[in-house]
């Protein structure tokens, strides 16, 4: 099969189904993130100013998962907001859709069980009803149905399926003995302390060691660490290069060994329930984790509000929106007391006059392609939640039905794909423009090496293209000039705080959900807000 | 009309017919072939190509018929009506009593075919007087073909599907009959031969009337054998493949491959299952939760109980309730028990059932099959289990299939310590099945609650269990003894790979 085989199945269906029986055509279409609406601001909209402006405490910018959990924090005060996304959903990369068999996501779809340090995040897993007790030292316990349902992960290698992402009786030798090295070596960077008594590495990352030794991780790459570590075998890369696009949208080359290190040394629970899986998984993703942060705000959600500018003064913040979601675009102004602006840096940039704007990093953002492919496949009974294809173009797919406990026919493939090289600026310049019919064909092909009947068993296959998917924790990332390793404070002015994970470049959710806890705290704390004692 | 040039529609027809049925026992024979050895292209090869070099044989062999040449073709036709209609019947019986089916199946493949090669040269000379050669050859010859395509088509869409091989087979000898039945009136008879042939051809025709009404009798309408047993039911649903299997004093149930019971001993198993449940509980079950268990055996074991009230059964498969709600012989094995007033059947799955319900029970049977793979696995884990609990009285018992401690000990313990994990009191028990072999079961209950020494259901009511077999099944052999394995759960379901490690080490 090839891919001109492909769009011709797609494109001219008919045309096919008449000669090939088999081939059966399915509908689709791109959904989501509106890069035209965002658009308008990067080529600069007018602020004409107009009449009275409207009146409103704390306005929130953006409902992903730092903007959800700041309205959530400042909701837990009592405290009313007003929220604006630009979008028609609300979730930023964690968003969800609910139509079709079962509910699927459009971008973060787990939760690895968090640290005991991710106070917030556990807060919300209690609230959740996820976390049921803590044992006697502090690790929590989740409610088991949550966890993800065994098999969580199978990769398909040589030809066939192998339980785990890693096939140890497929490997050579020489393959194997690297593997097991590279695992002593995670496990002794997990309960790695530095030298200021702090773990090497955790989560949030505020919590980690600042011993410079350990810092200077972050001036090398992933992919000089492996060399100089002497992990050369192409299994080896294969499986860390999986994990810095699954996490950071990144290649070996242009990810920092400090990330890279700290995605396979910061989770420290290990408990006997955790024997199993220790992903947290929800049909919808991470969505579930923000429809519950988002239905304990107090105030109002606005849907297709581009705000164009963040204007604070003496007494007050102005912020200049247009409502996009009548026939026409409609000009507005809010005064509020306080703004948290939980959008990433090149957008909060944008946003804010020029001495703030200077305080906000900006990062590079990786571009990330995602599909939901509607399919009724025969029942597998030993089919595992994430299915990964040994170097495949993308990350694999997940079975947003797996939770389920019935054996159902139809379910839902979550498919995600990393764009993960160093030109970030031509790739989403690219898949920004590409069609429909070629962005499902490039999904088919990938899987096809393991389901060459998947157009035949798909009914619709549609397709989110993220440009800004997450930040790229590149070599510097923690360190360079004018980046202070772990700001602690997120405000950038008396009456504006920053949430989003670009502030230190790491998009975790628990790292999100604190950052927006964060800032809702600092800022309260400034306004003399009564918000009580820190959730973090 | 001349008559010389003539042939009645009735002629015709014969040879219609005779092409037909001698395709369809090639048809027949090659069908058994591949469902008994298995490749079916291989099996369809030999058979087709022996079946036609026969065919060759035959017709060359037609030119020593000289003399007599309607009584000999009568007779032809006579023999291939018996030897073909009763070859799927008789080689299905070398299959199961003697085993030389291959021998069987190419002596009838060569006998056919060489009676079938034998009848249209036969059949053309018979006709001779009638119409010049070429004309002959072109009708008769054209017939066959004809006839060969409706067999090809008839068989797989109607005959097959509808009456079943051994059916198939008799039909077509029946029509063989009396299509030679039908040749003592359609050629002229030297005086007094003709009754002597009209007897036989009825004779002929009665004995295969005879074989389809009896075999229908004793349901032996299966396309096949499955370990060694003729298959009297099968259907593929959505979960799994249903088969039934019938020998003589036999009924055995499959679930994709995987007997669930034999008729013989499943009473020792239900039994089992059931008796020791009620007697941990003290009296008839109010509302009593049957989980699995979709052939109703158990239900019929519960029924015992006059002042049982009600049972719920939740099996996820329709098509096995189904089954043993309107198949006769699968019903008559269960006594009707899902139609019984007091029963409600429903078909979900049992993780998600015990979720929704609201109902309270004082009785749960857990009879599912064995935790084979994940989507099973599921239904032997810590939470389906906690989930159990919060749907039983206080005092509720429940009772868990739970493989065989023998074949699988590390399995029977790891699902014994998972329930005993969800806050029940256990007491493992073990019975010998002979088909099964040692099999075993999780009776649970509230804290602190005793096994049983006493039954509930009348004296003599049981088959199997008594006082004296009830103390038996909670003492454990050494070489079936605890062995600490840990919790199944949810997220991680060791059980599956200790269990398949476990069976794959006996089945090796």
């Amino acid at each position: 099969m090839t891919r001109r085989d492909l769009l011709a199945a797609i494109g001219a269906g008919w045309l096919v189904d008449a000669s090939v029986p088999s081939a059966r055509q399915f509908t689709g279409r791109i959904v989501g993130a509106n890069h035209r609406v965002g658009h308008l601001l990067r080529d600069g909209a007018s602020l004409v100013p107009d009449g009275e402006p409207e009146r409103a405490d704390i306005v929130v910018v953006g409902s992903g998962v730092s903007g959800a959990s700041a309205a959530w924090r400042l909701g837990g005060a009592g405290i009313e907001v007003l929220m604006l996304e630009l979008e028609a959903f609300p979730g930023g990369t964690s968003a969800w859709s609910e139509d079709g068999v079962v509910p699927h996501p459009w971008g973060a779809h787990y939760l690895p069980a968090p640290n005991p340090s991710a106070r917030a995040t556990l807060r919300l897993l209690e609230e959740l009803g996820a976390v049921t007790g803590y044992a006697n030292d502090g690790a929590p316990t989740f409610r088991e149905e949550l966890l993800c349902h065994a098999p969580d992960e199978r990769l398909f290698f040589r030809g066939e399926w192998h339980p785990s992402l890693v096939p140890l009786a497929a490997l050579d030798a020489g393959e194997r003995a690297e593997f097991e090295r590279f695992q002593q070596v995670r496990a002794r960077l997990r309960d790695l302390v530095g030298r200021d008594g702090k773990p090497a590495f955790t989560i949030p990352l505020v919590g980690s060691s600042r011993d410079p030794e350990l810092l200077a991780l972050d001036r090398m790459t992933m992919a000089a660490w492996l060399e100089r570590e002497g992990f050369r075998s192409p299994f080896l890369r294969w499986y860390v290069e999986y994990a810095t696009l699954d996490d950071f949208g990144s290649t070996l080359d242009d990810v920092s060994a400090w990330a890279g290190l700290h995605y396979f040394a910061a989770r420290k629970l290990e408990t006997e329930q955790l024997r199993g899986s220790h992903y947290l998984v929800w049909p919808e993703g991470n969505g579930r984790l923000v429809r519950h942060l988002l239905d304990k705000m107090h105030g109002r959600r606005e849907a297709r509000a581009l705000v164009l500018a963040i204007e604070p003064r003496p007494g007050d913040v102005i912020v200049h929106a247009l409502d996009l979601s009548g026939d026409r675009p409609r000009r507005r102004t809010i005064r509020a007391r306080g703004v948290v602006l939980a959008v990433p840096g090149f957008v909060a940039r944008r946003l804010l006059p020029p001495a703030l704007a200077a305080r906000v990093v900006r990062r590079t953002a990786s571009p990330w392609l995602v599909a939901n492919l509607h399919v009724k496949r025969p029942l597998e009974p030993n089919r595992a939640w994430d299915s990964v294809l040994y170097r495949g173009a993308g990350l694999g797919y997940v079975d947003s039905g797996h939770q389920r406990t019935e054996p159902r026919e139809d379910t839902i493939f979550t498919y995600f794909r990393a764009f993960g090289d160093a030109d970030v600026e031509g790739t989403r310049a690219r898949l920004v423009s590409e069609r429909w019919a070629s962005l499902a064909a490039d999904v088919l092909l990938d899987l096809a090496p393991a389901h060459p009947d998947l157009a035949e068993t798909t009914s619709r296959l549609d397709v989110m293209v993220w440009g800004h998917a997450m930040p790229r924790p590149r070599p510097g990332f923690l360190t360079e000039d004018g980046v202070a390793p772990f700001e602690p404070t997120p405000l950038l002015d008396a009456r504006v705080a920053w949430a989003h994970v670009d502030r230190t470049g790491y998009a975790l959710f628990e790292e999100a959900n604190a950052h927006g806890v964060r800032a809702a705290e600092a800022l309260a704390e400034n306004l003399s807000a009564e918000i009580g004692a820190s959730w973090l | 009309m001349d008559e010389r040039r003539y042939l009645s529609p009735a002629l015709l027809a014969s040879v219609v017919v005779i092409a037909t049925s001698g395709l369809v026992y090639e048809l027949i024979a090659g069908t058994m072939a591949s469902y008994v050895l298995g490749d079916s292209v291989t099996q369809f090869s030999f058979v087709i190509g022996l079946y036609l070099f026969a065919m060759g044989l035959g017709s060359y062999a037609s030119k020593h018929i000289e003399r007599d040449l309607l009584q000999r073709f009568v007779e032809i036709e006579l023999t291939i009506a018996l030897v073909g209609g009763f070859s799927a019947p008789l080689l299905f019986t070398v299959y199961t009593s003697f085993g030389a089916f291959r021998a069987a199946l190419y002596i009838t493949v060569t006998l056919v075919g060489m009676l079938v090669g034998l009848e249209i040269p036969l059949l053309i000379r018979l006709l001779e007087y009638k119409l010049a050669l070429k004309d002959l050859l072109a009708r008769v010859l054209s017939l066959d073909y004809v006839g060969a395509l409706f067999a090809s088509l008839l068989f797989p869409l109607v005959l097959l599907p509808k009456l079943g091989i051994h059916n198939t087979s008799m039909l077509i000898g029946l029509l063989n009959a009396l299509v030679a039945l039908g040749a003592t009136f359609l050629f002229p008879l030297e005086h007094g031969r003709g009754l002597r042939m009209r007897v036989q051809c009825v004779l002929v025709a009665l004995g295969l009337v005879v074989g389809l009404v009896a075999f229908d009798r004793h349901a032996l309408r299966g396309e096949a054998t499955y370990f060694g047993a003729p298959i009297v039911y099968a259907t593929q649903s959505s979960y799994q493949r249903l088969v039934i299997t019938q020998t003589r004093h036999t009924t055995r149930l499959f679930l994709n491959g995987q007997l669930q019971f034999s008729s013989d001993d499943e009473h020792r198993y239900h039994e089992t299952l059931v008796h020791p449940a009620v007697a941990a509980l003290g009296h008839a079950p109010k509302h009593a939760l049957v989980l699995g268990g979709g052939d109703g055996l158990a239900v019929r074991e519960l029924l015992r109980y006059p002042e049982l009230e009600r049972v719920t059964l939740v099996d996820l498969d329709p098509a096995v309730t189904g089954v043993f709600r309107t198949v006769t012989l699968a019903r008559t094995l269960n006594g009707g028990a899902l139609d019984d007033p007091r029963v409600t059947v429903r078909n979900e799955d049992a993780f998600a059932y015990l979720e929704g319900c609201k109902d309270s029970f004082d009785l749960a049977l857990v009879d599912f099959p064995d935790p084979g793979n994940y989507a099973v696995g599921k239904l032997y884990t810590l939470t389906f289990y906690q989930r159990l609990r919060q749907r039983l009285s206080t005092r509720g018992i429940a009772v868990v299939q739970t493989t065989s401690p023998y074949f699988a000990r590390r399995s029977f313990w790891m699902a014994a310590e998972t329930i005993a994990a969800a806050d029940f009191a256990i007491h493992p028990m073990h019975v010998h099945v002979p088909s099964f072999g040692e099999w075993g079961f999780v009776l649970a209950g509230p804290p602190g609650f005793a096994p049983p020494t006493t039954l509930l259901v009348p004296e003599g009511g049981l088959r199997y269990l008594d006082e004296r077999e009830l103390a038996g099944l909670f003492r454990f052999p050494r070489d079936m003894e605890r062995v600490s394995v840990g919790v199944n759960r949810l997220n991680d379901q060791q059980l599956v790979s200790i269990y398949t490690e476990e069976w794959d080490h006996w089945q090796r």
